[in-house]
């Protein structure tokens, strides 16, 4: 079963450089494969463990993502980006 | 995964310019986390601008930690320092190590972060190359 969640990001910068990498690195952390769509944008779902491809969905402050993931750990791992989304994507957040 | 205790593919930053190596090492660890060995390999070895095989081979060494080093270079006569250096090295480093096609400062961070999630060597030389296509929102 996929598991998804439809999250805002209310940071100030969107997913761009280092909320982006806090991003793809917390998705890592996960074995579920894990994608994530702009659904304001309209773009995706692509790999949320690449920082290329999450920079190609153009996450802006105020977009609306979806994300999905598939595996063994998908629930702890849509929490996860949950609580990440919650908090605007900090850059200093624990890895582990 | 990087809750594996498995070693991390390395990053060398090879440019002509001392400061611009050290500033992108500097910029990609920013990004990427301290786990991730970046080394700057900038300058002649007499400290002008230029760049030195002998350099970037130590640099490699350095940044290798079994998993393999993806070296990222700036401009032409780096990428042909790097090739020299391949040549000094041990065969087995040598062996995992890739240089990029790809630009510098977008490759050594897109690099960078993809080496700190676990990526093996081929995805993080890839990711490397393909940083020449990152999007940037210039509207």
């Amino acid at each position: 079963m996929t598991q998804s969640a439809e999250l805002e990001v209310r940071n100030d910068v969107g997913l761009h450089a280092r909320p982006a990498a806090t991003f793809v690195k917390t998705a890592a952390r996960f074995k579920a494969a894990i994608t994530i769509s702009n659904l304001t944008a309209g773009k995706g779902p692509v790999n949320a463990k690449s920082l290329l491809a999450v920079l190609g969905c153009g996450v802006a402050s105020g977009h609306r993502i979806m994300v999905s993931a598939e595996g063994e750990d998908e629930e702890a791992a849509i929490a996860a980006m949950r609580t990440l989304a919650d908090r605007g994507f900090p850059t200093d957040m624990p890895q582990n | 995964m990087a809750d594996a205790p498995e070693p991390l593919v390395g990053i060398v930053v090879a440019s002509h310019s001392a400061k611009i190596a050290e500033g992108v090492v500097e910029l990609a660890g920013q990004m990427a986390g301290p786990e991730v060995r970046l080394i700057a390999a900038g300058g002649a070895i007499d400290g002008t601008l230029g760049t030195d095989a002998g350099k970037i081979a130590e640099a490699i060494a350095r940044a290798d930690a079994g998993a393999g080093v993806v070296v990222v270079a700036d401009l032409g006569s780096a990428v042909l320092s790097a090739k020299l250096a391949l040549d000094m090295l041990e065969p087995q480093i040598a062996a995992r190590t890739r240089l990029s096609g790809g630009p510098l400062v977008e490759g050594a961070v897109i690099a960078a972060v993809q080496a700190s999630i676990g990526d093996d060597v081929a995805a993080v030389v890839a990711a490397a190359e393909e940083a020449a296509h990152m999007p940037k929102d210039v509207s």
